[in-house]
């Protein structure tokens, strides 16, 4: 079967369709306790449907492939009651190109996964045999096929591959959890490397360090900057902009961050972990600058949103979720950046992330893999120490932006980033 | 489904197989302002082979049932490729049962226009209640999900596990400041449950017009009294989890770290799990991997009395398997989990709990936590400042953190006023989320907990 076969079964009850299929086949090994625990293998496929009649919107979604009337049943019963749209599906048009499928990763043997998996976790087991290690090797090969009652027909043949090693340290009631993890659409992964930064984290927190409770720098990681974004992601998701919600909304052009951040959705990087040519709803994907020189430049848009909006979907369906995101590099080193903190806190990760009201901008989280910076240099691991402010208010104060942008998980690509003072709170 | 069970399970080569196949029809609608967001159903088969060889796992997931027999197979053969010690599962004896769904009013039966109506009444309730409320989030759910269990010692059980919940969400706004009230409601026995709730429509919407006019707390140290379903959330969220045997059976730090025995909190404290509470969101007769539920001891008299255990976990540490294997859907293997989990009654009243505290701080309900087993972050819906012994003026941005251990030895009072939360919500872990759990406690109190916010 065929989602074109679907959209027409569709069509015969209905003023628009959409059909997507989704087939994946992956497999992942899995190291728990310092040994090899599961190796899992995975099929699934699915169906989902969307249908417009007399302009309202219903969808459904199956597993099963067999159950075609079902769906299309259940799509048009749910556009009975359904919201208006305000949007028609798009006929064909041209997708960009973007690499998404590496050949290598469909020849990755569950052999040579456990043989990754063993060889990250020796190489940390020989820095510190005390640690308890967990590790992880997975690999996918997905399909993705679209079609719509305007004649569009896509399809999309895509790979993803990930390698992580995490660890646990135990003194006394101390526990110390750290790890690093990679993953994006292309084998190229070292295991050496993704071993090499999990030990740099566990060798930074040999020592701990104390805090005051006083208003300091803190300087972000790569992985940290998510603290930062997280309220950015929420306000630019031009749903939220819609209904009203985003602080953001109608303050296109204007300042609020300083100059030297830009930040930009990127569904075009090749192998990036949220590339793809094109978006769930069949709309090309494109570059879209979010902030320029700190100025409000774009929101993100699916079709339904950019209807209600009076724009034109920015290929961010279905959701007006960001795909990759990106923080433009600074001029200032990550060493300098410390060398230059007197007193101050390096943040890798935190927990209490979207609690409370994160559209605000407010957060108020606590400090779960963060170092203590005194005069230059980072002296030990901090414990027990609560990190608040606004993002809105941070952005505005941006101490200096890392000259070299990292990738921290596989949708997000940026460098370090110093704030000049936030709120520190320890016991 | 019997059948096809039994015999792909006989052509399975390792030390244990089992094979579970599921069946879920779901259903949704939610308002978004004074737009319904979204409406639909859908509806999942698929199922998951696990087998076992010399200690190691294997398992194969799938949407296609005809491939089952392969998909067996090639889950032993991944047990195969990772076993290297020894097979170790606890013994049980073998079952065959069913367990239908019980439902006053079947929601399956209820047409999607009469949910989407009822989520309009909450919405419209919501919307309409105040001039600052900007927008709103009303979404029902249901989910029926029929389980095929079976294994290569003769067991086979088949059960039905419905669940339906409410959640509204109001968001107020006064210029820059944004403010939410949220409440939610969720059960398992018909879409009764969620009929009634035109009251809670208006809390959550008073509670986001009351919350603007409210202060940040202070960031500090207080003597803070929980809620009862804050207190079934950090029985859950900040010791529970610690109770879960897979933490704990490989790691001999963590093993000391949790020894039968220790003391862990006051002769008052007492904290259980227990799958077998009637009514409640976790309870099920048997887990997924067909062992019987039953309640256990976590923490009795302040002393650390048991665990949670899968049947691998309880035969590596000599214990008794207590049932906590669930997975939430058939792509996922089960994981030591939590079923039902409150601390228990005391005997204080709210009242004596409040007279003598000069300042301090009373913390509802939750709407956001995270934990790395020794430390945790709760941020509360919403907060009252204790002044004088009695409760004052309400305060945002409540967040409780601290260490684990000392926070137990920090309980002072835990009131009599047990009672189970029948909010929505559920539990992550293991990438499995959310798992329907039940919440339970009385009102406690807790010396010199640290309350985030920015500094006074
Ligand atoms: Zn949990």
């Amino acid at each position: 079967m065929t989602v074109r076969d679907l959209v027409e079964m569709a069509m015969k009850r209905a003023d628009g369709a959409q059909a997507t299929m989704n087939r994946v086949e992956s497999a992942n090994v899995s190291f728990e306790n310092d040994r090899l625990k599961t190796i899992k293998s995975a099929q699934s496929s699915s169906i989902s449907l969307r249908v417009v009649v007399d302009g309202k919107l219903g969808s459904s979604l199956t597993t099963d492939l067999e159950d075609r009337q079902g769906v299309v049943d259940r799509a048009l019963e749910a556009a009975e009651f359904g919201s208006p749209v305000h949007f028609r599906f798009p006929g064909p048009r041209e997708v960009p190109a973007v690499k998404v499928f590496d050949e290598a990763v469909t020849s990755v043997t569950r052999e040579e996964m456990v043989r990754l998996g063993e060889e990250m976790i020796s190489m940390v087991k020989e820095y510190n045999p005390d640690i308890l290690l967990g590790a992880g090797v997975s690999r996918s090969v997905s399909r993705h096929e679209l079609a719509n009652s305007a004649g569009t027909v896509l399809s999309e043949e895509a790979t993803a591959f990930s390698l992580g090693v995490h660890g646990q340290l135990v003194r006394g009631t101390d526990i110390l959890w750290a790890g690093h993890g990679f993953g994006w659409k292309k084998r190229e992964i070292d295991e050496k490397d993704v071993a090499a930064r999990a030990i740099d984290l566990f060798r930074k927190a040999e020592r701990t360090a104390d805090v005051r409770s006083v208003d300091m720098p803190v300087i972000f990681t790569p992985e940290g900057v998510s603290v930062l974004l997280l309220a950015l992601r929420l306000g630019f998701n031009g749903k939220n902009v819609v209904l009203g919600a985003s602080p953001l909304g109608g303050r296109e052009g204007e300042q609020i961050a300083n100059e030297s951040f830009s930040l930009t959705d990127d569904p075009l990087l090749d192998y990036g972990g949220g590339s793809a040519a094109y978006d769930g709803e069949g709309v090309p994907h494109r570059v879209t600058p979010l902030v320029e020189k700190g100025k409000v430049k774009n929101f993100l848009y699916d079709l339904d949103a950019a209807g209600r909006a009076g724009r034109e979907s920015t290929g961010n369906g279905i959701g007006c979720g960001s795909t990759n995101l990106v923080v433009a590099e600074g001029d200032v080193p990550f060493e300098q950046m410390v060398r230059e903190t007197k007193e101050g806190l390096l943040v890798h990760n935190v927990i209490g992330l979207g609690q409370g009201n994160p559209l605000s901008g407010e957060f108020s989280v606590n400090v779960n893999l963060g170092y203590k910076i005194e005069n230059g240099e980072v002296v030990g691991r901090v414990k027990n120490t609560m990190l608040a402010g606004n993002t809105y208010e941070a952005l505005n104060n941006i101490a200096a932006i890392g000259d070299k942008a990292e990738w921290a998980g596989g949708r997000l690509l940026t460098p370090p980033v110093k704030i000049a003072k936030l709120s520190v709170i320890s016991r | 489904m019997r059948d096809l069970i039994a015999e792909a399970l006989d052509k399975a080569r390792a030390d244990y197989a089992e094979v579970r196949l599921e069946k879920v029809d779901a259903s949704g609608v939610s308002y978004r302002g004074e737009k319904l967001d979204d409406i639909g159903s859908s509806r999942t088969v698929g199922g998951i082979a696990r087998a076992v060889v010399n200690g190691g796992w294997g398992t194969a997931t799938f949407n296609d049932l005809d491939s089952i027999g392969r998909r067996v197979a090639e889950a032993c053969e991944s047990a195969r490729l990772a076993g290297k010690e020894k097979t170790c599962l606890a013994a049980v004896d073998p079952v065959v049962d069913e367990s239908p769904a019980v439902m006053e009013k079947d929601f399956r039966a209820v047409p999607l226009s009469e949910k989407k109506a009822l989520v309009e009444e909450y919405n419209d309730i919501v919307r309409g209640c105040h001039e600052k409320i900007e927008t709103t989030n009303v979404a029902y759910n249901d989910r029926f999900r029929s389980v095929w269990f079976g294994n290569t010692e003769g067991t086979f059980l088949h059960d039905e596990r419905p669940d339906v919940g409410v959640s509204l969400s109001a968001t107020a706004r006064d210029g820059d400041n944004v403010q939410r009230g949220f409440e939610s409601q969720a059960g398992v026995s018909g879409f009764q449950v969620v009929e009634g709730l035109q009251e809670k429509a208006r809390a959550a919407a008073r509670r986001a017009v009351d919350l603007l006019s409210a202060p940040p707390v202070t960031g500090g140290r207080y003597t803070v009294i929980i809620n009862p379903r804050l207190a079934g959330v950090f029985a859950h969220e900040a010791f529970g989890h610690l109770s879960e045997s897979d933490f704990v059976y490989e790691n001999e730090r963590m093993k000391e770290l949790m020894v039968m025995g220790k003391r862990l909190g006051p002769e008052i404290l007492n904290i259980i799990d227990d799958g077998t509470v009637p009514g409640q969101r976790g309870t099920r007769p048997y887990d997924d991997e067909g062992v019987r539920t039953r309640k256990t001891h976590l923490i009795r008299k302040g002393v650390l009395s048991g665990r949670l255990h899968s049947r691998e976990t309880a035969a590596k540490m000599g214990e008794e398997p207590t049932g906590n294997a669930r997975a939430i859907g058939h792509q996922f293997q089960p994981v030591v989990r939590m079923t039902n989990t409150c601390i228990e009654a005391g005997d204080s009243s709210f009242e004596e709990m409040l007279s003598d505290v000069k300042l301090g701080l009373y913390a509802l309900d939750m709407v956001g936590g995270q934990t790395t087993m020794e430390m945790f972050t709760f941020s509360a819906a919403y907060g009252y400042m204790i002044r004088d012994g009695k409760v004052a003026e309400m305060v945002r941005d409540v967040v409780l953190t601290g260490n684990v251990f000392e926070t137990l030895e920090h309980i002072e009072m835990v009131g009599s006023d047990l009672a189970w939360s029948t909010g929505g919500g559920g539990c992550g872990k293991g990438g499995q989320s959310p798992l329907p759990v039940g919440l339970g406690g009385p009102h406690v109190r807790i010396r010199d907990v640290v309350v985030g916010g920015r500094q006074g």
